[in-house]
């Protein structure tokens, strides 16, 4: 009532300059940087994304300092594995060219158990196209061996008809270079 | 006659030459930060490194051949090593169908398929007609329902096709698992923020196929750039073969395509 109108000019102009101020203030606070660059979502979420370290090399980044198994691997019918899917990641292996940590080696039991996760028919949902599978303890029958033994005594595990073919040229089952 | 010692010309100009690929290679370096070990990797998708990344040029596709899966669970270990995911949590995971002669269908999953299956179902009385495996993940949706109702913007579609999730912004509330109807979102116990997978974002930026692929030993799943038009997943779609995606009547028009999925696959 006092005031003059001038005055209430005055405070309405402040006013008004406060409001923006408080709403530049608590815009540059709420609303991150990269908002808005490619869409309503911080556009630096993608280079953080990009930035997460991988975990796991190729087999070929496997074949350089384990020469012996690459060449196995390279040539067995197992070529389409992944190592790292038996044995563990790159990243817990090997860093900066060095290895750094040890990787599990599955024995005896824990072998047979890795190969049925793929091979065992049982399952019935494997086509004979895509994978050969074996009936446990038929397998072992068939051969003529104690049920006890693992699927590792007879077949090489990075190249599995390494030892049979072999033996099999030996014995002339085969023709050579089959 | 060759002559064996070059002219004083040659040698400038292959010392230039020899600048200028060093400068190159350089800036390359320098617009690649990706660590020293992923440049020994060779490169599984073409023309992703030594190239500038043309963010809104690119559109990828995976594709799921059901008839190709074992159930062997090498994708879900890789992911699991891969991500650190915590346990019960699956980023990617292999569902077990099992169709009985009656019609009916029994689908299990334990442990989200990481153990692989070592045993068949005793638990179902009738006879069965079919057993296959369906691996599941994120299916990169075009009309992506997370991302339409995540309230803070921290689900979002980057301009390459990839549904990602901002886990700096996100607030844990849950909305997008809700909305998500091929549940392939959880709440990373340890972090409090929502998980989902990237189709390995990370990788596939740096050239590699994502994790899961790249370890399928019968090839079930595949992954590549739908610009090339000699990649696999290019012919594969280019190609007369069926394909499928789940759950199509919801219209979130999914990048991730199964091949040989029977109707009853949801
Ligand atoms: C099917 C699963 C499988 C795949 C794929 C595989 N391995 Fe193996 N690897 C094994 C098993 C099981 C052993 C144990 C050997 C044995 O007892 O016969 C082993 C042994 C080894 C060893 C010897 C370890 C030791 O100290 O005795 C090395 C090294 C090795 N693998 C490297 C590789 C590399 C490199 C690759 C990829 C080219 C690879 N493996 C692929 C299962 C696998
Ligand atoms: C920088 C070289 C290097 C690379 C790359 C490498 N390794 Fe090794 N690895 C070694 C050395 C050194 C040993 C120990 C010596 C030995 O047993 O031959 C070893 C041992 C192993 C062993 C035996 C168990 C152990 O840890 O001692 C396995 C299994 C193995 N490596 C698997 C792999 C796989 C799978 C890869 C690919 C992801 C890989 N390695 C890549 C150097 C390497
Ligand atoms: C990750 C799944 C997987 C695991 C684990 C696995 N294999 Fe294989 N195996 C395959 C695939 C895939 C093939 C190739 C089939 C093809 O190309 O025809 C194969 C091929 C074979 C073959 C040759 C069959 C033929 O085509 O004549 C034998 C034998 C074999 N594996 C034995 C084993 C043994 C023994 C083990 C355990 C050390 C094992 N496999 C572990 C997936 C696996
Ligand atoms: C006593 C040795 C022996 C053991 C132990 C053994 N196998 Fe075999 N396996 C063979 C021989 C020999 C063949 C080749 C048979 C042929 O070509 O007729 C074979 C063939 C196979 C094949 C190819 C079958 C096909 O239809 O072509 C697979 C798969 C296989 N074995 C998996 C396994 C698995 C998994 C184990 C472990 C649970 C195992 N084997 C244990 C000797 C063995």
């Amino acid at each position: 009532m006092g005031l003059s109108y001038k005055v209430r000019l005055i405070l309405v102009c402040i006013g008004i300059f406060v409001m923006v101020v408080l709403g530049f203030f608590f815009k540059t606070l709420l609303i991150p940087d990269s908002f808005g660059v490619y869409g309503p979502f911080r556009a630096d979420a993608i280079d953080e994304i990009v930035e997460i370290p991988i975990r796991h090399g190729t087999n070929d980044s496997c074949f350089k300092c384990h020469p012996y198994e690459a060449k196995i691997h390279k040539a067995g019918l197992h070529k389409t594995i992944s190592c790292e899917f038996c044995h563990g990641t790159y990243a817990d292996h090997v860093a900066d060219g060095k290895k750094t940590g040890v990787l599990p080696v599955k024995t005896g039991e824990q072998i047979t158990t890795l190969c049925l996760r793929c091979h065992n028919t049982e399952i019935k949902a494997r086509s004979e196209k895509v994978i050969k599978t074996v009936a446990m303890p038929d397998h072992l029958r068939d051969q003529h061996v104690k049920l006890s033994h693992n699927c590792s005594q007879c077949h090489n595990v990075h190249a599995p008809l390494k030892y049979i073919n072999r033996a099999k040229q030996i014995t002339g089952l085969m023709e050579k270079g089959q | 006659m060759k002559i064996k010692d070059p002219s004083p010309d040659m040698k400038k100009r292959s010392f230039l030459k020899n600048v200028l690929n060093g400068t190159v290679a350089g800036c390359l370096y320098l617009v690649y930060p990706m660590g020293a070990d992923s440049f020994e990797i060779p490169e599984q998708i073409p023309g992703i490194r030594n190239k500038p990344y043309d963010i809104y040029d690119q559109e990828f596709a995976f594709v799921v051949d059901i008839t190709r899966c074992i159930g062997c669970g090498s994708c879900c270990v890789a992911d699991k090593r891969e991500f650190n995911v915590p346990d019960g949590n699956y980023r990617t995971w292999v569902e077990r169908y099992v169709k009985g002669f009656s019609d009916r269908i029994y689908v299990d999953c334990p442990n989200g398929g990481l153990d692989g299956y070592q045993s068949p179902r005793t638990d179902i009385k009738e006879k069965i007609r079919d057993t296959f495996f369906v691996p599941k993940l994120c299916n990169m949706c075009r009309e992506a329902p997370c991302v339409q109702v995540c309230p803070v913007g921290a689900t979002f579609t980057s301009p390459d096709g990839f549904v990602l999730v901002d886990d700096k912004r996100c607030v844990g509330c849950a909305y997008c698992i809700q909305a998500c109807p091929y549940s392939a979102r959880f709440i990373n116990p340890e972090t409090r923020v929502v998980e989902k997978c990237t189709w390995c974002y990370n990788r596939v930026r740096k050239g590699l196929l994502p994790a899961c692929v790249q370890v399928c030993p019968t090839g079930a799943r595949k992954f590549g750039s739908l610009k090339d038009e000699n990649s696999e997943v290019y012919k594969i779609l280019k190609g007369p073969g069926v394909l499928t995606v789940l759950k199509k009547e919801m219209g979130t028009w999914p990048a991730l395509y199964y091949k040989g999925a029977r109707r009853e696959v949801v």
